[in-house]
């Protein structure tokens, strides 16, 4: 009976050849060749509006509908030390030089300016780069963001680095999501704005943002990014490249989208029916290493040389086996005939100086010996058992010289004497072994037909027994796995008792060593036996370690090493078992058998790392393939539940709730839930605002009206709002100018509806 | 040759005030955890100066008093490895589990990727 693997069984014929899988290139920040190119048109008095975000900047004139410069709130400075000169490197002009983009920091920490130097750096660079012309100045009035609740000193500092620095006649502050609300045509409604570093909930009422109402929570497209890296690193410790900030923040952007029904989704996402659609399999760049290609000439060449080699080397090893095999038969001849001489002996005297001739200390090495060879002669045997074509001798050799006495020949032909008994020994092994193994075909057959009639009798009682056989082995393969895991735990009771019998065992060789010393200092033994003992240490009348052969288990479960080869024993015999079963047990389905167990496609786990398909570990391709799975929904979802991701605030939908239902009267609530507006980078995932809807219809009254609405444009619509309302007449009073700075003293600014107090 | 038509030092800034010098305090370098604790002493002075019967001023945000509550509905629980939902919880190093198979898993982490894996909610061992 041979054995099919599992998986040929299982593909034959029900597995279509698969298409090759769709295979998304994990993007990256490219490089720029020219610096960020400058921006004409400056006019004095034209307002500029700057939306100086934590992930981007954007500036522009307001005359324009869009901002001429978005760049990556980002600044390095790098030094050339081979002609020691140093660049100071912003925005888009970092992905000039790879070193530049490596060490490029942001003015952020968190959701905080912290770094006033790289914010003039910034600005500089914005200026700069629109071209602004006026000397000692920047003759235009300027708006510009700030995050709801940032803090006094930075207020103080940003207002010192415009009126003091850039000379500008004057500046509004405000906040961003309030003038993307204002772009889209908002006047009442709740504001969820999802940025970079943080994610607001804002209610606006009558335009005006009601900010001691408001909420932050501490999530935003860093931290996403973040944890995509982190999820990643965890799945796959070993992935040949690493992944980078950027490259993270494209994943999260390109396949994470947010779930309308977490739960459900969860789920069954990693079912293997239809993962091929739910799954992106993303591939990091690599260079593919081509293996030499050898023309088949030369493989079949290679193929021959291999074979022979490996025959010759067959032939050598069965050689060495039989002879090793026949030395050790003469040499069990020889002790045998030994032991039955020592027997012979009458006094305990003659026997003790044989033996001592002989080599042996005493009797018992001797049997030891003899037994020792028996088992090793019985295991060789054993796996020489496969062997067919071993030659059958039909010639009987003569071995002449045996029968004549010693006296009668010369010196050589003594020699040769010894010679024919070895050969003659030799061969009668070998007669001897033949004889079992035909012994052992006979007894095969012999069970064989016994189960055959077993089976043809009683097949069920025939199944019952196979069946219980291979439970048996099953559980032991269990209870070894369960030993080991128990054994890598110090705490565990196996654990314990292993510690146990390595502390008894330590405790005897002790004892017996003080035994001997005290027996050594009396003086009292003189026999032979007692110096044999002296000699060797390790006979003791008391001690019958080894008298039985389970009693050397204890090493073995000491050393606590996988017994490899009872273990592959064990395994074929579980197939065997299987094997006969399939064939006869009607019951017995392939889906049943160990290997099918192990079935890659029932495992969640692979599933989860490899996607719906089989791995192969040798393919480079594979080896650089990542597969998001659970990871696209489940890094969105922690703005809805932070928890996920170890935050300890409430999600969206409870924050809303709390705002909406807890902290508004009734009349604004009414007017604000019938808008709730998306703005900032995170909203864009796919079906966000789905996931809103659903989750707003449950904690709204029912028969509620609300409409929920992404802004046109979530990253660019609060410049564009900015610019808007730059140009508007309710703008007018909202600048705080140069001098009125000075008489008001740091941080404070004109209140308009966009300003927080 | 580009990175130094690209050089920001070199770029003609001329709307610049040459007086221009930043006060030493808005320098000096500071993280967030310093600038947030300064906030909350500024945040305390200004208290008083207004005097804490001043409803207005204790009802304006700030950053402090922004930050979204703890939850109180009861917390949803998932795998620690494969991001499944995670019924159990593992005795030895608490990690949450979605099946057997994946706390076959866990059995099988080499010492200290528990610890990784926690840190990702940010429920790992701290040692100070």
């Amino acid at each position: 009976m041979t054995s099919t693997p599992y998986s040929q069984l299982r593909s034959r014929g029900d597995t279509p050849v698969l298409p090759p899988p769709l295979v998304y290139k994990i993007r990256d920040a490219q490089p720029t060749l020219e610096p960020e190119p400058v921006t004409h048109g400056w006019k004095a008095g034209l307002p500029i509006a700057i939306d100086l975000g934590s992930y981007q900047t954007r500036i522009g004139y307001t005359s324009s509908d869009l901002p001429s410069h978005i760049f990556p709130t980002l600044s390095s400075k790098l030094r050339d030390r081979k002609i020691s000169k140093t660049y100071h490197l912003v925005g888009n002009d970092i992905y000039l030089d790879n070193a530049a983009r490596q060490t490029a920091r942001s003015p952020f920490d968190g959701n905080i300016l912290a770094n006033w130097d790289l914010v003039e750096n910034i600005l500089d660079y914005s200026f700069s780069k629109i071209d602004v012309q006026s000397i000692d100045r920047v003759d235009n009035p300027i708006v510009i963001n700030e995050a709801v609740g940032s803090l006094f000193s930075q207020r103080k500092n940003l207002q010192e680095l415009l009126y003091e620095c850039y000379n500008v006649p004057s500046a509004s502050v405000g906040i961003d999501s309030m003038f993307s609300f204002y772009k889209n045509g908002g006047r009442n409604g709740l504001v969820i704005s999802s940025g970079h570093e943080a994610s607001y909930v804002i209610p606006v009422y009558n335009g005006k943002g009601i900010f001691s109402k408001s909420k932050r929570i501490d999530w935003g497209g860093h931290q996403s990014s973040q944890f995509m890296m982190d999820l990643l690193g965890m799945k796959y410790p070993t992935f040949p490249s690493k992944l980078n900030q950027a490259q993270s923040t494209f994943l999260v952007q390109d396949h994470c989208y947010m779930s309308t029904d977490y739960k459900e989704e969860l789920n069954h996402f990693l079912d293997f029916d239809g993962l091929e659609t739910r799954e992106r399999v993303v591939e990091a760049p690599y260079t593919e290493v081509v293996a030499n290609q050898k023309s088949e000439e030369e493989l079949a060449k290679i193929a021959e040389r291999r074979k022979e080699s490996g025959k010759r080397l067959q032939e050598q090893a069965a050689k060495m086996r039989s002879e090793k095999l026949a030395q050790k038969e003469s040499e069990l001849i020889y002790y045998k005939e030994l032991k039955e001489r020592v027997a012979e002996l009458l006094t305990k005297r003659d026997q003790q100086h044989l033996l001592e001739t002989e080599g042996f200390d005493d009797e018992r090495a001797l049997l030891r010996t003899i037994n020792d060879l028996e088992k090793s002669i019985k295991r060789s045997r054993k796996d020489d058992d496969g062997d067919e074509n071993e030659s059958v001798e039909v010639e009987v050799p003569t071995f002449p010289l045996l029968d004549i006495d010693d006296s009668e020949l010369d010196a050589e032909q003594i020699k040769a004497k010894r010679h024919q008994k070895l050969l003659k020994a030799n061969w009668e092994a070998r007669q001897r072994f033949n004889e079992e193994k035909k012994l052992e075909k006979l007894k095969k057959q012999e069970e064989e037909r016994k189960e055959k009639e077993w089976r043809e009798d009683n097949l069920s009682s025939w199944i019952e027994d196979k069946r219980g056989k291979l439970n048996n082995l099953l559980q032991k393969k269990r209870d070894r796995q369960k030993l080991k895991e128990e054994l890598s735990n110090r705490k565990s009771l196996a654990s314990q008792m292993r510690m146990k019998s390595i502390a008894s065992l330590a405790a005897e060789t002790k004892g017996s060593k003080r035994r001997r010393a005290n027996g050594g200092g009396s003086g009292s033994g003189g026999s032979a036996g007692s110096s044999a003992n002296g000699a060797t240490g390790d006979v003791d009348p008391d001690d019958t370690f080894g008298a039985d052969d389970g009693d050397w288990s204890i090493y073995r479960d000491i050393v606590n090493v996988i017994d490899s080869e009872a273990e592959e024993e064990e395994r074929q015999e579980i197939e065997m078992l299987e094997n006969s079963l399939l064939e006869f047990d009607p019951d017995f389905s392939i889906e049943d058998t160990l290997e099918a167990e192990m079935d890659w496609r029932k495992s969640t786990i692979h599933m989860f790392l490899r996607g719906p398909r089989e791995f192969d570990p040798l393919s480079q391709a594979h080896s650089y393939r990542m597969h998001l799975n659970v990871e696209r929904i489940r890094v969105p979802e922690v703005l809805f539940q932070p928890t996920i991701a170890g935050i300890d605030q409430a999600g969206i939908t409870e924050v809303s709730r709390m705002i909406l239902l807890e902290r508004l009267n009734a009349d604004t609530r009414s007017s604000i839930s019938k808008k709730i507006f998306l703005t900032g980078g995170q909203t864009l995932f796919p079906q966000f605002d789905q996931r809103v809807r659903s989750e707003f219809t449950s904690i709204l009254p029912t028969g509620a009206e609300f409409n929920v609405t992404r802004a046109n444009d979530p990253l660019l619509d609060a410049w564009k709002g900015m610019a808007k309302w730059a140009n508007a007449e309710e703008s007018k009073d909202s600048f705080l100018t140069k001098s009125e700075w000075h008489e008001m003293g740091p941080d404070y600014i004109k209140e308009h509806q966009f300003t927080v107090q | 040759m580009s990175l130094v038509n690209a050089d920001l030092s070199r770029i003609n800034k001329c709307f610049k005030s040459p007086s221009w010098k930043p006060s030493a305090a808005s320098r000096r370098n500071k993280n967030a955890k310093a600038l947030l604790a300064e906030e909350q002493k500024v945040l305390a002075e200004r208290q008083q100066q207004n005097g804490s019967s001043n409803k207005n001023f204790m009802d304006a945000a700030n950053y402090f008093n922004l930050e979204a509550p703890p939850s109180l509905v009861p917390r949803k629980w998932y795998c620690d490895i494969t991001g499944l939902e995670g019924k159990y919880r593992s005795v030895g190093s608490g990690l949450r589990y979605h099946d057997k198979e994946v706390y076959a898993v866990i059995k099988t982490l080499a010492p200290g990727v528990d610890q990784q894996y926690l840190e990702l909610r940010h429920a790992n061992v701290i040692l100070r």
